[in-house]
């Protein structure tokens, strides 16, 4: 039975297969591609009013709570004026 | 690539440095390809695959352990993109055992006879891993060709490293085996 040693026909042709690549249109289209995503994320990122920006995770619900409890307000005010 | 640079690269991948991106793809896109040509012998399908592999690491990148290996991190998904193509293709590939035509043929450097040697090893290893089963064959690849530890591969192909090293040694086995038949050949033919 064969056996895997140090040395052996098939470690040595294992290890000496040539490396390919692929063509050199693709090789650059695949840079061009990750090049420009990461350039975009990048952009996003830096963004000062972007989706991400940290102080609207806390100025929305504080702002439409501000809201809510204003036209709560108003609504209790005007149902008193109509009471009296 | 050592592993300090391996390192600083990550980090720099993960603040969205092109540069990085650049450097990664130069050092893993060529062992890329060949994993990805000889598991799947089709080099169309080998650089859609392998395009859908960088842009994988572009797009989750950010997500990256900032001690992440990159290689195999890039062969688990370039594996997976494999598997899954297969999957939803329902393609037996070990039944095509035709290497693709458009292999480039050797290259010269070295003397005739050096040339002529290496080439005969390299042809025989090459149709020998192409009459494997795909399971074998990869293992081959990742740890005979690539250079992975066989835990790495283990990581990569989702299996225990105790596994891994037994499929490992029979799939040695069979390419010893294979080798072999194929030199049994010409012989035979000769006689």
């Amino acid at each position: 039975m064969a056996r895997w040693e140090p040395g052996d026909e098939v470690d040595e042709g294992l290890s000496a297969l040539r490396v390919h690549d692929a063509s050199p249109e693709r090789v650059e289209r695949i840079r061009a591609r990750g090049v420009a995503l990461l350039a975009a994320r990048r952009k996003a990122g830096e963004a000062p009013a972007g989706r991400g920006a940290p102080w609207r995770t806390w100025l929305e619900p504080a702002l439409a709570l501000g809201l809510g409890a204003l036209y709560l307000a108003a609504a209790v005010t005007r149902a008193l004026a109509v009471y009296r | 690539m050592d592993r300090e640079i391996e390192v600083r690269l990550v980090v720099r991948l993960k603040a969205g440095d092109p540069a990085a991106f650049e450097a990664i793809y130069e050092a893993y896109r060529p062992r890329l390809f060949g994993f990805l040509v000889r598991l799947s012998r089709r080099r169309d399908l080998a650089e859609d695959l392998l395009e859908e592999t960088w842009l994988r690491l572009v797009t989750r990148s950010a997500t990256l352990a900032d001690d992440a290996r990159l290689g195999p991190w890039l062969f688990t998904v370039a594996r997976n993109l494999y598997f899954s193509w297969r999957r939803s293709r329902a393609v037996d590939a070990s039944r095509t055992s035709e290497l693709d035509p458009a292999w480039p043929a050797p290259e010269g450097g070295d003397s005739p006879f050096e040339s002529a040697a290496r080439a005969e090893l390299e042809r025989r290893v090459e149709a020998a891993l192409a009459c494997l089963p795909l399971r074998d064959r990869e293992l081959l690849l990742l740890v005979g060709v690539e250079g992975l530890t066989p835990s790495e591969a283990a990581a990569v192909c989702g299996v225990p490293t105790v596994t891994l090293r037994a499929r490992l040694h029979r799939a040695r086995e069979k390419l010893a085996a294979a080798m072999d038949a194929d030199r049994a050949v010409p012989r035979a033919k000769a006689g």
